[in-house]
């Protein structure tokens, strides 16, 4: 891993497209601006490993799960407001 | 700030009783899956109101997805800026939201609601967001039948 060395205000460009801003430290917390193209999506690590974790799991059983439900083995799902109106 | 309330199914947004396919296109992937960019929605009757959510370019990745109002009764979402650039979303009747369902062994199902796949009808650019109220959102929704 590279490990650089930053003050308030410097900054950190990466592949000519993202830079990482330190813009404040307080106490513990480092408040961070990134500024990268659109199609880059920058996430908080712990909520991006949560999703991927959530998505791993879907797909592992999603084959079955389908043959399941064409074999009539379903819910029988309303949409909320029509049970609850 | 773009905020979407989807919580009625429109069957000229979504045919869940019409045999259909879109070809949906996510330029960043699925979280842990960002390689992987086109996908078919299909909407078969017979599994209604589930759709199948298909790679096109994966070695067989596919998800079951339900729009959201088969959930919960109430679901909202708060895209940020860069989520609504990216979509080229001019108003919340532009996009369309759907939650990826999980089937557990035990025959048990949950759903995804803090990381939706948001797509826009007109261009079928898709992504899954990560919505700025995600802290309030489940994503193990357990689903009740």
């Amino acid at each position: 891993m590279l490990v650089l060395s930053r003050k308030i205000n410097e900054s950190i460009v990466i592949d000519g497209r993202i830079t990482i801003n330190i813009l404040r430290v307080e106490g513990e917390v480092v408040k961070v601006g990134v500024t990268a193209p659109k199609e880059i999506h920058v996430l908080r690590k712990e909520v991006y490993d949560e999703i991927q974790s959530s998505n791993l799991q879907a797909v592992g059983a999603s084959r079955s799960a389908l043959e399941r439900l064409l074999s009539g083995k379903k819910p029988a799902l309303q949409p909320v407001e029509r049970v609850v109106k | 700030m773009l905020t979407i309330e989807q919580n009625r199914v429109e069957e000229k947004i979504i045919p869940l009783f019409t045999e259909t396919t879109l070809d949906l296109r996510f330029p960043c992937g699925l979280l842990g899956f960002e390689q992987i960019k086109n996908y078919k929605l299909h909407a078969f009757p017979d599994i209604h109101p589930f759709l199948w959510l298909e790679a096109q370019d994966g070695d067989g990745l596919c998800f079951l997805v339900v729009p959201p109002p088969y959930v919960v009764e109430a679901y909202h979402i708060e895209l940020s800026d860069e989520d609504v650039s990216f979509l080229g979303l001019n108003e919340p009747e532009d996009a369309v939201v759907m939650n990826i369902a999980t089937f557990h062994p035990d025959g048990s199902i949950t759903v995804n609601l803090k990381g939706p796949i948001v797509h826009n009808r007109h261009t079928l650019v898709a992504r899954q967001v990560v919505p700025k109220n995600a802290a309030t959102l489940s994503i193990k929704h357990p689903l009740s039948n």
